[in-house]
C-alpha cells in the first residue's frame, strides 16, 4: 500500500466529508483523525457543508413511506447510550481539556508535599512545565477512565514527544501498604512509570504509540514488575 | 428498456419544508433517543425529504431509493442516542448516515452495473437539478455558490456526492490527476462552506 505523508492528510477532508475516499484510505484517515484534531474541526465544517447540498435536494418521500417508517420504530430496539468512558475521543477531550488544565494546577499546588512522599522510584514526578509540554502537544491525545477504586485516571500523551502524562483523581487511598503504581505497557513487558499520589501527574517518556498506561496495586515502595491485575489500563 | 432521461419528472413533487416554527432539531433527537414517538414524527417530518432526496440523487432508482431511505430513517430511530451536538447539527448528523448508505449501496453492487453506466453519462445538469427540487433558500444559496466555483471544482463535488463517485473514480470521469481532484473537491467545499456561511 502507498505511504501517505503526513502533509497529503489534511487534503483529504474534503474528500472524506463526500464520503469519496475509497475504503482502505478512508478507514486510514479515520484513524489519523484520532490524532488530529485541526483535520476534525475542518471535517466538521465540511460535513455541516455537505448536509446543505443534501437539503437543497430534499424530495417529496413516496406516500405510505413515513407510516412504515413510524410503524417500524415499534419494532426495533434502540441502541443504548454510550458510557462516558466510551465516549468518541474528541467529546472526551473537550470535557478533559479542562479537567488536565485543572490537574496541572492541583499538580503544580501539591508538588511540595509530593517530594516528602517516603517511597520513590527513580521515576520522574511529572514536572509542570513537562505536563505542559504534553498537554499542549499538537498531537497530543488524551484519554480518561473511571477505575474500580473510585474515581478516574488520565492519560494525555503525544507520539511527537513519546511522552506521557498519568493522573489520577478521587481514587480511594490504597490498602495500609499498598501503593498505586503506573506501568507503561509494551508487547515486550511492563516498566514503572512511578508511584502515584491522587491528584498528582507522572511522566511517563519513551512511549511509542501501542504502548498502553496500566495502574497496579503494589507494595509500599513499589516493585519492578506489575504483581496485580490493573484497577486500570488506558492507550498511552 | 425504457428511456430513463424523464423518468424523474413526474413522480417528483417539489418538496416544503413543515411550515411551523423551526423545531430544534437537536432537542428532538435527544427526545427520541428516549423512545419519544412523537418527537420521532417531528424528526421524520423535519428529515425524510432530504434523506430521500440524497439517496435519490445518489441512487437513482426510486424503488431502491425508497427502501435506503427507509433503513437510513429507522437508524435514525435506532441510533438516537450516539448523536453527539457537541460533534455537529442532527441534521448533518442524519444526512451523513443517509448520504454514506446509498453510497455504500452504490459500492456494494457488482462493477459495470446498470447504476453506473447510465450516471456517467447521465450526470443530472445544473438546469435538470432546478427543475426537480424545490426551490428552497438552501436550494438557491447551493445553487448560487456552486456558479461560483471553478468548472474543476463544481464537477469534482458534484460527481463525487450527488454522483456517490470516489474520488480516483472521480479523476477518471474528468481526466485529471488524482491529486488535482483531492485539492479541488477540499478547496471547492471549503469555499461553499465560506459562501453559505455554514457555522459548526
Amino acid at each position: 500500500m502507498v505511504k501517505i505523508l503526513a502533509d497529503d492528510w489534511h487534503v483529504l477532508t474534503g474528500s472524506y466529508a463526500l464520503d469519496a475516499l475509497p475504503d482502505p484510505e478512508r478507514a486510514e484517515f479515520e484513524r489519523h483523525l484520532q490524532h488530529c484534531p485541526s483535520c476534525e474541526a475542518e471535517v466538521r465544517g465540511l460535513r455541516e457543508t455537505a448536509a446543505r447540498l443534501a437539503m437543497a435536494q430534499a424530495l417529496q418521500p413516496p406516500p405510505g413511506m413515513e407510516q412504515r417508517v413510524l410503524a417500524a420504530t415499534y419494532r426495533t430496539r434502540q441502541l443504548p447510550p454510550l458510557p462516558p468512558e466510551r465516549l468518541p475521543h474528541r467529546r472526551v477531550a473537550r470535557r478533559m481539556a479542562a479537567f488536565a488544565a485543572a490537574s496541572v494546577a492541583a499538580a503544580v499546588a501539591l508538588g511540595i508535599t509530593q517530594v516528602s512522599t517516603q517511597h520513590r522510584l527513580e521515576s520522574t514526578q511529572a514536572s509542570d512545565a513537562a505536563i505542559s509540554r504534553v498537554v499542549t502537544a499538537p498531537d497530543a491525545r488524551i484519554e480518561t477512565t473511571r477505575t474500580p477504586a473510585g474515581g478516574s485516571v488520565t492519560v494525555v500523551a503525544s507520539a511527537a514527544l513519546r511522552e506521557a502524562v498519568i493522573t489520577s483523581t478521587g481514587m480511594v487511598s490504597p490498602p495500609a501498604g499498598r501503593v498505586y503504581q503506573a506501568w507503561v505497557m509494551s508487547p515486550s513487558g511492563a516498566r514503572s512509570a512511578g508511584l502515584m499520589a491522587d491528584r498528582s501527574s507522572l511522566l511517563a517518556s519513551a512511549v511509542v504509540p501501542g504502548d498502553r498506561i496500566g495502574i497496579t496495586v503494589e507494595p509500599a515502595g513499589g516493585t519492578s514488575k506489575p504483581t496485580t491485575t490493573p484497577v486500570a489500563v488506558l492507550p498511552a | 428498456m425504457p428511456r430513463m432521461g424523464g423518468m424523474s419528472r413526474p413522480d417528483i413533487r417539489h418538496w416544503q419544508p413543515p411550515t411551523e416554527a423551526e423545531p430544534d432539531l437537536a432537542a428532538l433527537v435527544a427526545r427520541v433517543a428516549r423512545g419519544d414517538h412523537r418527537a420521532f414524527e417531528l424528526v421524520y417530518g423535519e428529515l425524510a425529504g432530504p434523506v430521500y432526496g440524497v439517496v435519490r440523487q445518489v441512487l437513482r432508482d426510486p424503488a431502491q431509493s425508497e427502501e435506503v431511505a427507509q433503513e437510513v430513517l429507522l437508524e435514525i430511530w435506532r441510533t438516537a442516542s450516539r448523536f453527539d451536538p457537541a460533534r455537529g447539527s442532527a441534521a448533518a448528523w442524519a444526512l451523513t448516515i443517509a448520504h454514506r448508505r446509498a453510497v455504500d449501496r452504490v459500492r456494494s453492487e457488482s462493477a459495470g452495473s446498470r447504476r453506473e453506466q447510465k450516471a456517467a453519462t447521465e450526470m443530472v445538469p445544473d438546469d435538470d437539478v432546478a427543475e426537480v427540487v424545490a426551490a428552497t433558500l438552501d436550494h438557491q444559496r447551493v445553487r448560487r455558490c456552486l456558479g461560483g466555483l471553478t468548472e474543476l471544482q463544481r464537477e469534482s463535488i458534484k460527481l463525487a456526492y450527488y454522483g456517490g463517485y470516489t474520488y480516483p473514480q472521480v479523476a477518471h470521469l474528468l481526466g485529471v490527476a488524482l491529486g488535482t481532484v483531492k485539492t479541488r473537491i477540499r478547496d471547492g467545499l471549503i469555499r461553499m462552506r465560506d459562501c453559505m456561511e455554514v457555522t459548526w
